[in-house]
């Protein structure tokens, strides 16, 4: 019932509507990139290098021939992966860390908070080189390393939120009645960051997108010949004045993506919180 | 046909200097990377040494078509195989007016060989056993094995300059201030932006340099320096992705180009499997189509070179000199079937994302696709490459060599069997053999002949593959006048440029 | 009372700043190669005699807890080392690249504001209504993009129509204003249209949160025109979140915007983390962790404070 009527609420915007839609198109790429695609996103031509956009090849090839649009398609789905899973990483660990940090209190937030605000000041190109620099620069490896960048986001806001929550009666009552502390975070105080954390997630997911390409384009991406949208603007920008697509297109699909997160994201906020 | 008009193009640039040479204007030149250090001794990057090749200078110098000629020293002489004697220059002047004498040669040579200071430079001279000044002017090597031919080109390296004897002695951080003998004065080193260079009003060759000064403006991304060669914040710019010449054009702007001496090598570990066995390294090197390396990522803007680069005319074999350097796919497969490895095999390479080499890697995976070799290619951070190069620890490698003019320089360190660049657990008496060999042989006609069957034993055996030489560019605005560009990438010609205004 | 709050936060900030130091120490010794690795190269000739004189001469053959100590020790007499690269003192280095950084980071939040603000509150009036829409996506395009993405195009556009623009070769404020503001503002801009858009968004949602309280509707039903209700009640406590947003910012400006400061050839703090990183000048490294450190810790205390300036009911704590 109450998920109706958020969902009627969220659908009376048509901004929010055709972002979803937008967003969906991207995520069906991300799952099924042969439907859209005719190339291999890999397979080198030496007989179509470097050619502009065309009706056979619509965003035009790279310097080995490869098809950008194929290869922009596949690296949607490597970069939403990479976005998702990193954020999903953060959520999970900033989650548990925030709701431990502000239900005990004390010298556990005080160790805690302290810890995340360094990591907040901590440079993310150096973390990013660490863990790359140590277990090899592999899609996995970035997914960890924005993982961890992400998390003291994550704690902050659900530490907020456990500390407001644990002033509720119900709460108090739980814990008069002698119910073990993990039951009461897992069953009491957890499903009421339900909001917070799904309005956190889709403003960070956003973000991460970015990071993302960032890293890759400084180098700490993915390696080839796997395309993601970052390390394709990357490559690319050197061509920026000679041959224009290679690096416009990837870019303008990085734009689209978080720009519908962006807006589906405020929506949510619109309709979750109370206040509005 | 192509080729020939670019030694026309720089011909033709070569002499406009002869004909109306005028003195005078301020260049600001757009370089990619910045220097790190100022001693000439101790320097080991790039951007340091295209500084400081401007500001210090060795005993001999290189003129524009890469021969020895002469620099501090005015002239030298070799009494006999294992003696060098330099005739120095009487009227040359450090920056700070200090006279140049013998004295700051040998202070110079003793630092280079001072184990404490860890010059790159010190194992040039291992082979030397005294360096003496019997007048103020003039200075004697003594070598203990006859190698002068292979010696001499380091005292034309930035790495050999002369320093003076008094500033250092004075206990100056040599690293932060210079005092040299060089065309050019440093006047402001502004970290991240710029490095600006003045005129040496005292160099002891009259009329040069001609510029007054000479700025280095640092900008790292090539679309930015670009741009800014456009836009005339710069008069010259160093341009690295060959497709960016197309944004040029001909009636706006001048392009150099020189095909230089480091070469792109696909470095291989030949203890480890399956690369022990050489059926398999000659495999890769027919899998591989080094034309198409150079047209993909260089587009064109390279030359396929052999052990020793093709424009060493007196040296070198040319790559269609070896059928290994054919593209043969089918003979690739035949050798690998031989060697036992009928479905192919998959392997790791690793580089960094430096000279296109991540490309290099993209390019040579696909090809070896082809005929069922998978590599996989990672892209590492300079550092982690760095440390497992010096480590062995690859399977293989994609990377930049530095070339040289001279055999001896380019194949001793690499091949010998205890070469201090050998990484490539290459072990081979008949290749160590032709190495004293060619390292101690004095008449010329007999060191061809060493070298031409040493390069052809490096062939057949293939430690490693060599792949290409890039090209080396430079774009400037009309007005520049006179630059010249070197195969061993250096800048010196810019002390013989000029703003036409 | 506020003078006792700021000693404490102060103080409570000193065990981050050293946890923070240390994990960067930790974290970047960890990285394979090291910096006489990077000098070197592959162009690596030396013995194994002379490499280990060279590891004792830089210091980096002790273990590196006893480097970390050393570090720590030579900060308690504001000693922040030489660069291992150039030899130049490190607080030199910092405080030669603040200028340029602060001018960057400055400008950006003055764009950021000067569009998002007004644009966030136009979003809110006309909540759901099209001017609404349009101001959104708008806005949200410039947080959408990669900041390098639109640098790199912003490059080409300005180096492309307008062939006197001077936008490389940075001089300093001093120097030579004119010029210094020109090469600045493309740069700056292209920040600033990102922060934009978060100021946008946090202008129209705390503007909506204002808008909904009951004095503002009792303005309303007053009868006072609803432009003079924004401007009377609800701006000023609509900025609280604002003020937060844009101070934050500020401080991660602070740390450098390495992508930016590369692609415009800046000389500012984000290239010399980032290259110090790449050379593993330790030295430098830290000193630029520390700084920015210090100044984030800063800069988030300084906006709690000026919270309750804002609005009194704030109680520090």
């Amino acid at each position: 019932m109450e998920w109706k009527r958020l969902r009627r609420k969220f659908a009376k915007n048509p901004l929010n509507l055709i972002s979803v839609v937008v967003f969906a198109l991207f995520l069906a790429m991300a799952f099924f990139p042969q439907i859209f695609t005719q190339f291999e996103p890999n397979r080198m031509n030496s007989a179509v290098r470097m050619i502009s956009p065309t009706a056979s090849h619509i965003f035009g090839t790279d310097q080995f021939g490869r098809d950008i649009y194929s290869r922009v398609v596949h690296g949607v789905r490597e970069t939403l992966s990479i976005a998702f899973l990193s954020i999903v990483l953060a959520c999970v660990l900033g989650t548990a860390l925030g709701v431990i940090s502000g239900f005990y209190g004390r010298w556990i937030d005080q160790i805690v908070m302290r810890l995340m605000d360094a990591m907040f000041a901590f440079p993310t190109i150096i973390l990013a080189l660490f863990i790359i620099a140590l277990y090899g620069a592999s899609q996995k490896n970035l997914i960890i390393a924005l993982g961890i960048v992400y998390t003291p986001i994550f704690t902050r806001t659900v530490r907020g939120s456990t500390i407001s929550i644990k002033q509720f009666l119900y709460i108090k009552a739980a814990k008069a009645l002698g119910k073990r502390d993990l039951s009461i975070m897992l069953k009491d105080v957890l499903p009421n960051l339900t909001s917070v954390l799904i309005v956190s997630f889709t403003t960070n997911f956003s973000t991460a997108v970015l990071s993302e390409a960032s890293l890759s384009f400084l180098g700490l991406g993915v390696p080839p010949p796997t395309p993601t949208l970052g390390g394709m603007v990357g490559q690319g920008s050197n061509f920026l004045l000679s041959a224009p697509w290679i690096a416009l297109f990837p870019g303008l699909f990085i734009a689209l993506i978080v720009l519908s997160i962006n807006i589906i994201g405020d929506g949510l906020r619109d309709v979750l919180d109370p206040r509005y | 046909m192509k080729k020939s008009l670019l030694f026309l193009l720089v011909l033709t640039v070569f002499f406009s200097f002869c004909f109306g040479a005028r003195a005078g204007g301020d260049l600001k030149f757009a370089v990619q990377v910045e220097p790190a250090g100022f001693d000439p001794n101790l320097a080991t990057a790039f951007g340091s040494h295209r500084l400081l090749e401007h500001v210090y200078e060795g005993l001999l110098s290189f003129n524009e078509n890469m021969d020895i000629v002469p620099g501090l020293a005015e002239s030298f002489e070799v009494p006999e195989p294992t003696k060098i004697v330099f005739h120095l220059r009487k009227n040359v002047l450090f920056h700070d007016g200090t006279p140049f004498t013998a004295e700051d040669v040998l202070y110079t040579f003793k630092r280079i060989q001072d184990p404490a200071f860890a010059s790159p430079a010190a194992s040039y001279y291992t082979e030397v056993s005294s360096i003496t000044a019997p007048d103020p002017y003039t200075v004697v090597f003594t070598l203990k094995v006859p190698m002068v031919n292979s010696l001499l080109l380091n005292f034309a390296g930035v790495n050999s300059a002369i320093v003076c004897k008094k500033t250092v002695e004075s206990g100056v951080n040599m690293q932060l201030q210079t005092n040299g003998t060089g065309p050019f004065k440093l006047k402001e080193y502004a970290a991240g932006n710029y490095i600006a260079l003045q005129k040496n009003e005292r160099y002891y060759v009259p009329g040069l340099p001609l510029l007054d000064s000479l700025t280095f403006v640092v900008i790292p991304e090539e679309i930015s320096r670009s741009s800014a060669l456009r836009n005339a914040d710069v008069q010259m710019a160093q341009i690295m992705e060959p497709l960016s010449l197309n944004t040029f054009p001909a009636q706006r702007f001048v392009t150099y180009r020189v095909s230089t001496l480091p070469y792109l090598l696909l470095g291989i570990n030949n203890a480890a499997k399956p690369f022990d066995n050489v059926l398999v390294r000659r495999a890769l090197s027919y899998a591989i189509n080094r034309e198409e390396l150079v047209e993909m990522v260089a587009f064109g803007e390279g030359t396929v070179t052999g052990p020793l680069n093709p424009s060493l005319k007196t040296w070198a074999l040319l790559p269609e000199a070896f059928d290994e350097y054919s593209y043969n796919p089918e003979k690739a497969k035949a050798l690998l079937k031989e060697a036992g490895y009928p479905n192919g095999f998959s392997f790791e390479a690793v580089t960094y994302a430096q000279y296109s080499l991540d490309k290099i890697g993209e390019a040579i995976q696909a090809q070896l696709a082809l005929v069922g070799i998978q590599m996989k290619v990672d892209v590492a951070e300079f550092g982690i490459f760095v440390k497992r190069w010096r480590e062995i620890d690859f399977q293989t490698f994609l990377s930049l060599n530095g070339g040289s003019t001279e055999p001896d320089i380019q194949f001793y360190r690499t091949f010998k069997s205890d070469g201090a660049t050998n990484k490539f657990n290459f072990k081979n008496a008949k290749v160590d053999e032709l190495l004293e060999k060619g390292r101690q042989a004095l008449d010329l006609e007999e060191r061809v002949e060493i070298y031409r069957a040493l390069q052809r034993l490096l062939v057949e055996e293939n430690p490693f593959l060599f792949l290409y030489s890039p090209n080396n560019l430079y774009v400037s605005l009309p007005e520049v006048k006179g630059f010249v560009p070197m195969s061993n990438q250096s800048l010196i010609m810019l002390k013989k440029t000029w703003l036409d205004k | 009372m506020i003078a006792t709050y700021i000693f404490g936060r102060v103080l409570s900030a000193v065990p981050t700043i050293l946890i923070l130091t240390f994990i960067v120490f930790l974290a970047i010794h960890l990285v394979p190669g090291d910096y006489i690795d990077i000098m070197l190269g592959t162009q690596n000739y030396l013995t194994d005699e002379q490499l280990s004189g060279l590891y004792k001469q830089y210091g980096l053959d002790k273990p590196f807890v006893v480097q970390y100590g050393i570090w720590l020790k030579n900060l308690i007499t504001f000693n922040f080392g030489t660069s291992l690269r150039t030899g130049q003192k490190v607080s030199a280095m910092i405080l030669e690249k603040l200028p340029v950084t602060f001018e960057l980071a400055f400008f950006a939040l003055f764009f950021s504001l000067v569009f998002g603000i007004p644009l966030g509150i136009t979003s809110a009036v006309k909540r759901n209504r099209f001017g609404d829409y349009v101001v959104r996506v708008l806005g949200l395009i410039g947080l959408s993009a990669p900041t390098f993405w639109i640098g790199a195009i912003l490059i080409v556009a300005v180096s492309g129509l307008f062939q006197d623009y001077t936008l490389f070769g940075f001089v300093s404020f001093q120097k030579d204003m004119a010029k210094n503001l020109q090469i600045l503002l493309i740069p700056s801009l292209t920040l600033g249209l990102m922060l934009a858009a978060q100021i946008m968004r946090m202008a129209r949602s705390s503007m909506l949160d204002v808008l909904s309280q009951e004095y503002v509707k009792v303005a309303k039903a007053k009868g006072v025109s609803t432009w003079k209700v924004i401007y009377r009640h609800a701006l000023k406590n609509a900025m609280i979140p604002v003020i937060t947003t844009a101070g934050i910012q500020f401080g991660y400006l602070m740390g450098g915007t390495i992508l930016i400061e590369n692609m415009f050839a800046l000389p500012g703090l984000g290239r010399l983390l980032l290259q110090s990183v790449n050379q593993r000048d330790y030295p430098v490294i830290q000193g630029v962790v520390l700084f920015t450190g210090v100044f984030i810790v800063l800069m988030n205390i300084l906006v709690d404070i000026l919270y309750t300036l804002i609005d009194p009911r704030i109680d520090l704590r």
